[in-house]
């Protein structure tokens, strides 16, 4: 490689022979460097954009509004004792010419779950399940989960295939794939390059090739598209979002929530749990230091998900309610006035700390003894994940949960069975329910979810519920596209149109 | 001379040995980065696998000595972020780096110098006025700010050059020209105010009474006795953007150590950390020496 001065001159050159060519190919722009590209880390966000369905393709896939659909399974069914049958498209090929068959998959199952590596797909959808894969012929793969689970064919929409020849033991760094682009280049730190494969198995996209580059700065990434320079920046902050012709916003999925430790009093009092969350106006956060479009929240997981109960309201902002409350409950010997410790992460979304600010201004007006923290990503971990420090003062730890999977299942274990990681409360008859929900199927799955939500929320008041956080992309004008919930975690090019 | 250089050797080796082990406690003092890499849901047996594979799992003083034997052999170890050895990653970034730094501070020495002498020929005139202003501004300008309103001003309104990126020389102009203003600010002022001092000695006096013209008497005669502690403030600055000019780099999505550094701090990635630190530390060494080296080649007085 030329040192870079030699770079340069070269550069100068080629860059008035680029300038306005490649009409068909587009530029994106994302918030970090991605310091891996293997497809079985394609869960991360970053990654997801570039990796996801670009690249390498699921089994099945979960489109937005139209639930789960075949991708590179064409159907599935169940076929009994934890095990669920697959079969395969037939003609389909990786970018490097060879074949795709059910080997390849059972092989993506296998090292996403390889120790020698912690691929984050196996990790995130896969913790604590063991699958054992029999391949009955080259499009027919047997998939057993154990412990069985009804949603092995959503879990699947995760599962990124690659070659069967990819190494258990390292990552890849030049990712091949079923999907309609070929990775061609990585310069890191640079740029990262993908062009359309002429072979692919689906409708050949119209979109014949991407860069995607990388700035940290949210206030640049919007000047890249407003300049000509990039045509999608995925993700930019609210105040960056000043231009209703090339910005969207979309819901992005996440939930922000303030988590309440029962193991401390005075938060094990349900009175104090009500009483924190009538003293919360969140109408007040809407179109002021959070986005227009943002919903109120009266569940971990975007209304979007299957079973989400639409029947729950948010509890109204009563700040004499609380009060009531909390008297009551001192009353009773509750000890209301002990100092709570309000605990936040910095730079969790945009305006967190305002958000913080005003929660802890509401909480102390209706009576509450409170002091806010906030941390860099690592200490608030020690406080919002397991085990949870001895001896501990009460907590409330804000957090915002992604869910873009379309169930529940993907979150109420972790945070709110009595062995989740991130739970702040053990209630039997809740993980007796959440256990139900997570092995019930079709409508009756749907039903149970909604009454666990009710239960958490009315019942249990397990947690401070906020919003349903909306997103912003900003879209250069040539492009026909239009960010959807899915825009947070992955970007397909095939969706791309050009106006 | 070469016993001078010997000894600012010794002496830099074991300041370096010190930055090594001192960074390798403190690194470590931020915690385990295990849940950072981790979801959130991962279970314990994959936590524990995560920590085996990086040698977290060891007791710290084991994790120092097979840090000190790898480095030995110049082995960072591999990134825990990245999957490629951590030595690349920093000579790669650094690479920038040291062409931003030798690039600006070029221009800068070159424009400060010149500025900062004919302010300080005509001290209180309107040269001097308007170059002591600048370059007080200069020296003040959040950089942050400067690179926002620079963006906005010439790439998305008059379009002149890009906004970021490094793809071709159009790419470094932005950069650049926000990473000189404060170090040229600071070297006018320093340059202004030692040529003053020297204009006035008794040689200047006599040269000017022998006739002869001003631009030898600023740019000989007085400039090479007023370097020496401009010198020190070039070497300073410069040191500045070896160690990364964060700021720039991370606005302008320029691939420098600087927001490696900092972005490997901020992941616990301890292998990227640690080797980053050795590769500008040593480059700061070095430049040291040869900045000593240059003293002496402008004072003969000065020996070693």
């Amino acid at each position: 490689m030329l040192p870079i001065p030699g770079r340069l001159a070269a550069a100068v050159l080629v860059t008035s022979m680029a300038t306005g060519a490649m009409a068909e190919e587009v530029t994106v722009v994302l918030s970090e460097e991605l310091d891996i590209v293997d497809p079985c880390e394609a869960s991360r966000s970053n990654v997801g954009r570039v990796v996801l369905q670009n690249i390498a393709e699921t089994v099945t896939e979960l489109v937005p509004g139209s639930g789960l659909q075949p991708r590179l399974a064409e159907s599935w069914e169940d076929v009994g004792n934890g095990t669920w049958r697959f079969k395969l498209r037939s003609g389909v090929t990786f970018s490097d010419g060879s074949a795709l068959d059910a080997g390849d998959v059972a092989h993506s199952i296998a090292r996403m779950k390889s120790e020698a590596i912690s691929c984050e797909i196996g990790n995130k959808f896969f913790g604590g399940m063991e699958l054992t894969t029999n391949v009955v012929d080259d499009t027919t793969l047997d998939i057993t989960a154990d412990p069985a689970t009804p949603i092995l064919p959503l879990l699947m929409s995760t599962v990124t295939v690659t070659r069967d020849s990819e190494p258990m033991d390292s990552y890849v760094d030049t990712p091949v794939g079923t999907g309609p682009y070929t990775f061609d280049e990585y310069a890191r730190g640079q740029y990262i390059k993908l062009s359309a494969r002429d072979d692919y198995w689906g409708d050949a996209p119209t979109v014949t090739g991407a860069t995607y580059v990388f700035r940290s700065d949210s206030a640049v990434r919007a000047a890249m598209v407003a300049a000509g320079e990039a045509d999608v920046a995925p993700n930019i902050a609210l105040q960056d979002a000043t231009d209703d012709s090339m910005d969207y916003s979309y819901p992005n999925s996440e939930t922000v929530y303030m988590r309440l430790d029962h193991d401390t009093a005075p938060l094990n009092d349900v009175r104090v749990r009500q009483a924190l969350n009538y003293a919360v106006d969140r109408e007040a956060f809407v179109g002021t230091i959070l986005a227009n479009g943002t919903l109120l929240a009266t569940g971990m997981t975007p209304p979007s998900t299957i079973g989400y109960n639409h029947d729950l309201e948010p509890y109204p902002y009563d700040v004499e309610k609380a009060k009531a409350l909390l008297a009551e409950a001192a009353a009773d010997g509750v000890p209301v006035d002990t100092e709570i410790v309000l605990i936040g992460r910095i730079n969790n979304f945009a305006n967190v700390q305002e958000t913080m600010e005003a929660l802890l201004a509401m909480w102390q007006d209706a009576g509450f003894n409170m002091k806010l923290q906030m941390f860099e990503v690592a200490e608030w971990l020690e406080h919002y994940s397991k085990p949870y420090a001895e001896g501990r003062p009460p907590e409330i730890v804000e957090a915002q949960h992604d869910n873009a999977n379309g169930d529940p299942v993907f979150s109420m274990f972790f945070k709110y069975a009595c062995e989740g990681a991130q739970a702040g409360q053990c209630d039997p008859k809740l993980d007796a329910m959440i256990a139900d929900a997570s092995a019930a199927t079709g409508d009756e799955r749907a039903a149970k979810w909604s009454d666990t939500f009710a239960y958490i929320h009315e019942d249990l008041v397990a947690d401070v519920m906020l919003f349903h956080m909306v997103g912003f992309s900003r879209v250069n004008s040539r492009l026909d596209f239009t960010p959807t919930i899915r825009t947070n975690s992955e970007l397909q090019l095939s969706q791309i149109e050009f106006k | 001379m070469r016993s001078f250089l010997g000894k600012r050797a010794i002496a830099s080796a074991i300041s370096l040995a010190g930055l090594i082990v001192l960074v390798f406690f403190l690194s470590r003092l931020t915690g385990d980065p295990t849940d950072l890499y981790l979801p959130l849901n991962a279970t314990q047996e994959a936590r524990d696998n995560f920590r085996a594979i990086h040698g977290l799992d060891q007791p710290l003083i084991v994790q120092f000595l097979h840090y000190l034997a790898d480095l030995a052999r110049l082995d960072f170890g591999e990134s825990i972020r990245r999957a490629e050895p951590a030595i690349d990653a920093v000579l790669r970034g650094f690479e920038w780096t040291l062409w931003l730094a030798l690039i600006t501070m070029s221009i800068v020495t070159v424009a400060a110098i010149i500025v900062g002498s004919l302010a300080a020929f005509r001290v209180g005139g309107v040269f001097d006025r308007i170059a002591t202003f600048c370059s007080l501004i200069g020296a003040s300008a959040p950089d942050f700010w400067v690179a926002i309103v620079a963006i906005v001003l010439f790439s998305v309104t008059l379009g002149w050059v890009p906004t970021s990126g490094t793809g071709t020389v159009w790419h470094w102009i932005l950069p650049i020209g926000v990473l000189f203003i404060r170090p040229f600010g600071l070297i006018v002022q320093v340059v202004r105010g030692s040529m003053i001092s020297t204009l006035s000695s008794a040689y200047i006096k006599t040269a000017r009474a022998k006739g002869v013209r001003n631009r030898p008497i600023i740019f000989v005669h007085g400039l090479r006795n007023a370097m020496l502690p401009v010198i020190t403030v070039i070497g300073d600055q410069a040191a500045g953007l070896l160690n990364g000019a964060v700021i720039v780099e991370t606005i302008f999505g320029f691939p420098g150590v600087g927001k490696l550094m900092i972005d490997s701090i901020l992941q616990r990635d301890f292998p990227v950390i640690l080797a980053s630190i050795f590769v500008t530390a040593v480059a700061i060494f070095i430049m040291n020496i040869l900045i000593d080296i240059l003293y002496a080649v402008l004072d003969p007085r000065i020996r070693y």
